[in-house]
């Protein structure tokens, strides 16, 4: 494979379907599902076409992609597949598998709202169900992290520290179906940034060897510590890898997340996938009015940030904090904000949830400023609330 | 930063013209983004998409909802809906008709151009596809975007699909387009009913979304209501039935995914205001009585 560096204008899917082209992917196993399609379809081209020589399965299911894709990266394959919604709720089953045997397998996962009522607009209810499964998880802002994130991925994925899989979220159709420009590196350079993937361990027919078998409870409480000890270790890979590739390709995200006019604020939201660029905008409105708002970007779900998140709070100039979820874990609030709650456990200061975006509906700069609003009349004591579903007719914000 | 709307029907090519437009202004340098409505799309149904373009990374993420032009592919979408529903008051509409600027009537004054993409297109492309040639006309009349930029990214996102003397031939439609826009002032008058959506609170929309059939203030919503959406206004192509050859087989009834062909008398009988063309009648026929016929409308 000899690809040239290119400036392109692509979707998020094509984005994520080049990225694994550049990541020299062993074997994709896939099954289509909206908006996740134009992913495998785009993978399926550059076989087609000659351009890769991987190995593209055709599968029945969700579950059987999956399944391919374990035994594919067990035999010491670079992996590669992708899903939505539905399509992630089938594999559920198999995510642990991929996890508890150590397999770095790399997913997009295009976030589309799971049924009942059937959709295919955004929503996080199909990725945060897989909260537990061992997968590390991201969240990506525009195509270009798409593309970058499917490199780093394998990085981080494959690191000897971490071998765990690795799964990361666009946008549907936000960033699943837009166009927009994306820098795509050489393959020489991604070849020295992500050489070949050398497992520690892999199935060989002149070397046999049992994986994933019958385990008594004798061993299977320190296999798990085992992999809580790989999401741990992911946290500094994260970092080390974001700042290698940044090194190399110019390009910096800053390892867990990206705090964006934080040092003076005395608010900060904190968002997670598209919304943080439209956020970004109305920080710099509000700072044109003199409004001194802030925006943290989660860029990883597992490992979660806590540390990053409480340094954030030692800085004295933040009185409220508020954190944005496109889905609700019913009776309690956004897994994001249940998340940095107990990051904070401990510490006094109003964090408040705002719930938008579900189902798809547009997340527009008016709601991004109704957020600060309120953080803002949260921290001068006009109120004090905890979950606000915003845009929602007949709930009072 | 400017915004663009893209009005068409689905199978017109919009999304795709769209898409070529920002790449012609990232070919000149500048940061684009575009993208198709979030919906269903299907063949022959009011569509949308958008571009955006600046000189700067554009971040923003929320759909378009005041564009600076709008773009109206398929003339008869102007009887139907406000095209220029958000576009700001400065703005500007393009439209593919035969007409002069000054002869169309719309919801209000505004500054139009036209051009008669589709004769272009017939000629150039020998196909009624107006995607490109109206992008000739966007580079002109909002002098915003380079005809030579327009050509090459034609050239590359069409020549890339269709080959690439389909790609040049739909860049030349292009110039051709460019030539031949006009730019003026269209005329105001024409009424639109302002569009209603039934929007119900937590406490109005019954659990789980269950309903049957609801009479809203916004028309009947839930079971049936589609008979209220008459689709026929989609079609392109209309099946005639000969009822000298039509035996009464009920195949083309069977058939039908529209459910808009009724026997009466033992004879198949279309029921236009629902057929949307897509031609499947006219196929599964085994007695050759259907025929699918292009559509005139006045």
């Amino acid at each position: 494979m000899n690809l040239k560096a290119r400036k392109m204008v692509a979707t998020g899917d094509h984005a994520a379907a080049y990225g694994a082209l550049l990541a020299n992917v062993d074997v994709v196993a896939a099954y289509p599902i909206t908006p996740q399609t134009l992913i495998v379809e785009d993978f399926a081209t550059f076989v087609d076409d000659g351009i890769t020589d991987a190995e593209f399965i055709m599968v029945e299911s969700e579950h059987s992609a999956m399944s391919a894709c374990i035994g594919a990266a067990a035999a010491g394959s670079r992996t590669f597949t992708a899903t939505s919604s539905q399509g992630l709720a089938l594999m559920h089953e198999m995510l642990p598998i991929a996890s508890g045997l150590h397999l770095p397998i790399v997913m997009p996962v295009v976030n589309r709202t799971v049924a009942a009522p059937i959709g295919i607009w955004c929503e996080y209810n199909d990725i945060m169900p897989q909260r537990d499964s061992g997968w590390i998880i991201g969240f990506i802002e525009d195509n270009q992290e798409v593309l970058d994130m499917v490199l780093m991925g394998y990085k981080i994925a494959e690191h000897h520290d971490v071998l765990l899989p690795f799964m990361f979220g666009l946008d549907a159709f936000i960033l699943s179906h837009t166009v927009e420009p994306v820098e795509a590196p050489s393959s020489d350079e991604v070849m020295k940034f992500l050489p070949s993937y050398k497992p520690i361990a892999s199935l060989d027919p002149d070397k046999p060897m049992a994986i994933g078998t019958f385990t008594p409870p004798e061993y299977i409480q320190e296999e798990r510590y085992q992999t809580d000890k790989c999401m741990r270790n992911a946290k500094r890979i994260i970092k080390n890898v974001t700042k290698e590739f940044a090194d190399v390709f110019g390009r910096n995200y800053h390892g867990l997340i990206e705090e964006y006019k934080t040092d003076d604020a005395d608010v900060i939201l904190i968002t997670l996938g598209t919304v943080t660029g439209t956020a970004r905008d109305v920080v710099d409105e509000l700072r044109g009015r003199g409004i001194k708002a802030g925006l943290v970007k989660l860029r990883f779900f597992r490992p979660f940030p806590v540390e990053e998140v409480r340094m954030l709070i030692e800085r004295e100039n933040i009185k409220a904090i508020g954190v944005y979820d496109r889905s609700v874990s019913y009776g309690v609030g956004g897994p994001l904000y249940i998340e940095v709650k107990n990051s904070l456990y401990g510490y006094d200061l109003p964090i408040i949830n705002f719930l938008a975006g579900i189902g798809g509906r547009d997340v527009v700069k008016g709601d991004v400023e109704k957020m600060y609003k309120i953080l803002q009349d949260v921290k001068d004591g006009k109120t004090r609330k905890d979950i606000v579903w915003i845009n929602t007719r007949g709930v009072k914000e | 930063m400017y915004e663009i709307r893209f009005h068409g029907r689905g199978g017109q090519g919009g999304r795709m013209a769209a898409e070529a437009l920002a790449l012609a202004a990232f070919l000149e340098g500048k940061y684009a983004v575009s993208f198709p409505f979030f919906g269903a799309e299907r063949r022959g149904a009011p569509v949308r998409a958008f571009t955006r373009i600046d000189d700067k990374k554009i971040r923003i993420k929320t759909q378009i909802y005041e564009p600076d032009y709008v773009v109206v592919l398929d003339e008869t979408l102007i009887e139907t809906e406000d095209v220029l529903e958000g576009l700001k008051p400065d703005g500007m509409v393009i439209i593919n008709t035969q007409k002069k600027p000054e002869e169309v009537k719309l919801s209000r004054s505004v500054r139009c151009a036209t051009i008669d993409a589709t004769t272009i297109a017939l000629e150039t492309i020998g196909r009624a596809i107006t995607n490109t040639a109206i992008l000739g006309a966007i580079s002109r009349a909002t002098g915003k975007i380079g005809i030579d930029a327009i050509e090459k990214a034609i050239i590359e996102k069409f020549g890339a699909r269709l080959g690439k003397e389909a790609g040049e031939k739909n860049a030349i439609a292009a110039r051709k387009a460019y030539e031949k826009t006009i730019v003026g002032i269209a005329k105001a008058g024409k009424k639109f009913e302002g569009k209603k959506q039934w929007l119900p609170t937590v406490d109005e929309l019954p659990l789980g979304g269950s309903i049957g059939t609801l009479q809203t203030e916004a028309g009947l919503v839930g079971i049936g209501s589609f008979s209220e959406n008459k689709t026929g206004g989609w079609r392109v192509f209309m099946p005639v039935v000969d009822e000298q050859r039509c035996t009464g087989c009920k195949i083309c009834w069977f058939y039908c995914p529209e459910g808009a062909i009724k026997m009466v008398d033992n004879k198949a009988k279309i029921n236009y205001d629902y057929c949307k063309g897509c031609g499947i009648c006219e196929n599964e026929c085994p007695f050759k009585a259907i025929e699918m016929k292009r559509e005139v409308r006045i």
